[in-house]
C-alpha cells in the first residue's frame, strides 16, 4: 500500500462532511496538519462516540473504499475505543477514547481548522501522547513541546 | 531591511535535543504548502505484526495498549515506559 496522500486527506474531509461525521485529526497526523515536520504512517482520527456518528462514519469509510463487514460496522456504531483499519485505500486509526482527553466535546471546542481540516489543538495532541506514555511518544514529546511554543507564537490558522 | 526578531529558544535541558535546529525545521515547514508537508510526512514502512491484519478493534485503550506490549516487537516503541 502506498503512503497516505494529500488527495486522500481531501477525500476524508469531503466524505466526512457529506455524511456529517464529527471527528478531529489527532496524534502525529494532527500535529503534521498544524505544521509539525515529522514522519508518520497512519492518519489518526478522534471520532465523537454516538451511534448516529458511528453510522455516519461507517458510511463515509465505505464510500472511501474501506471493506467493512457488518461486524466492523457494528464496532464503529458501538464506538469501540480503538479501531485500526488497513482494509481500504490507506491506513487509518479510529480512536473514540484517546488517552489524556476527557471528552470529545472539550477537544472539539479547542479544535483548530487547517484548510477545512478539523484538528485537535496542539495541547490535546501533547496531552494524549503524554498520557499514552509509550516509548515512541516519550521520544517525540520534547520536539513536539518545542513545536507547541513555535506554533503558539506563529499560528496563522 | 527590517530585522526579524529571533524568538528561538536559547536553551533547553540537554536531554531535549537541539531546539535551535528544531525551530529552523519548523520555520522551513511553515513555508511549505499543506500538500507538500503531507507528502514529506506520510511514509510507508512495514511494521511487523501491526501490519499483518487488515482490521483490529479493541473495547478499551487499555486493552489495545496491552495487546501492543504483548504482541509487537519492543523496537517499534509501542510499549509503555
Amino acid at each position: 500500500m502506498a503512503a497516505f496522500e494529500y488527495r486522500q486527506a481531501l477525500e476524508i474531509r469531503e466524505a466526512f462532511a457529506r455524511h456529517g461525521v464529527r471527528y478531529l485529526f489527532i496524534g502525529k497526523a494532527g500535529a503534521i496538519l498544524l505544521g509539525f515536520p515529522d514522519t508518520t504512517q497512519d492518519a489518526d482520527l478522534f471520532v465523537d462516540r454516538s451511534a448516529e456518528n458511528g453510522r455516519a462514519l461507517a458510511a463515509a469509510l465505505r464510500e472511501l473504499g474501506f471493506a467493512l463487514t457488518d461486524d466492523h460496522m457494528r464496532d464503529l456504531e458501538r464506538g469501540k475505543d480503538f479501531v485500526q483499519l488497513k482494509n481500504g485505500p490507506f491506513d487509518v486509526d479510529i480512536v473514540f477514547a484517546p488517552d489524556g482527553i476527557e471528552r470529545f466535546e472539550d477537544a472539539w471546542q479547542r479544535r483548530v481548522e487547517v484548510e477545512g481540516f478539523p484538528v485537535c489543538h496542539i495541547d490535546d495532541i501533547i496531552a494524549s501522547k503524554a498520557a499514552a506514555n509509550r516509548v515512541k511518544d516519550r521520544e517525540s514529546l520534547p520536539r513536539l513541546r518545542s513545536f507547541r511554543e513555535y506554533w503558539l507564537r506563529h499560528r496563522r490558522t | 531591511m527590517e530585522r526579524v526578531p529571533d524568538e528561538r529558544p536559547r536553551s533547553l535541558p540537554p536531554e531535549e535535543g537541539s531546539p535551535l535546529q528544531w525551530w529552523d525545521e519548523f520555520e522551513a515547514a511553515a513555508r511549505r504548502s499543506l500538500e507538500t508537508r503531507l507528502r514529506y510526512s506520510f511514509i510507508r514502512t512495514y511494521k511487523p505484526v501491526l501490519d499483518d491484519a487488515t482490521y483490529r478493534a479493541f473495547d478499551s485503550m487499555e486493552g489495545y495498549r496491552r495487546w501492543c506490549e504483548q504482541s509487537l516487537p519492543d523496537w517499534l516503541g509501542y510499549g509503555r515506559v
